[in-house]
């Protein structure tokens, strides 16, 4: 398989830390660990890092219970800092 | 529609009309409107609301199909706004229907309670300064 694409979607505060609403990042074809992803991001956007300590983390649209998932090309991959509805 | 994300604005006489139904003497609807808070970076104007859609709309499903099951309701109404709000505008409707007022108070508290803390919306403050916080 092709190296690819995974895209991050960020939301609420995630979204105003890093000024963006996603990120298109580049993983090998055999992809890479959740938590590779998490650190990534957090190197890249130093703003993040207090809201992703507190974040779940949902791939292609199931919350994952370990950051060991392996996120691969095609993959959509989203940061949800804790709720704020109603 | 019983359950709805929607960046329209929301109307309680609209959740009152879905909501009724022969033989349902109960009925309560909580509305939550956006509030002039205070803060350093000055009074909120606006609040903007985002959610991740998919996941939102199946937990807002599940929450619906509790309600149901746990208290009765017959009819449910859980609508969610989303995009910029005005001060006093309606953000969020939880209403039930049931038989007896009882059963109703308890499924609404019910709705908005999960809604808040288990659906994937967000709000972000706008300040009458240029203050934001989420």
């Amino acid at each position: 398989m092709p190296e690819g694409r995974v895209t991050v979607l960020l939301f609420g505060p995630a979204r105003e830390a890093a000024g963006r609403t996603s990120v298109v990042w580049e993983v090998p074809a055999g992809g890479l660990r959740a938590e590779e992803v998490v650190a990534g991001l957090r190197a890249r956007y130093p703003r993040l890092g207090p809201t992703l300590d507190s974040s779940r983390y949902v791939r292609n649209g199931r919350y994952l219970s370990t950051l060991t998932t392996r996120l691969r090309p095609g993959d959509e991959f989203a940061v949800h800092p804790p709720y704020g509805g109603g | 529609m019983t359950v709805r994300l929607t960046d329209r604005p929301l109307s309680v006489a609209d959740a009152m009309r879905a909501l009724e139904g022969r033989g349902l003497g109960g009925v309560a609807v909580f509305a939550g409107r956006v509030r002039p808070d205070p803060g350093p970076g000055g009074p909120v104007s606006a609040l903007h609301y985002d959610a991740h859609r998919a996941p939102a709309l199946r937990r807002l499903r599940a929450i619906e199909r509790t309600a149901r099951r746990r208290f009765d309701a017959r009819r449910v109404v859980l609508w969610h706004r989303v995009g910029r709000l005005r001060v006093g505008e309606i953000s969020v409707i939880a209403g039930a229907a049931c038989p007896h007022r009882a059963s109703a108070f308890a499924a609404a508290r019910y709705l908005i309670e999960e809604l808040k803390a288990t659906v994937p919306i967000w709000k972000t403050e706008r300040r009458r300064g240029s203050g934001r916080r989420a």
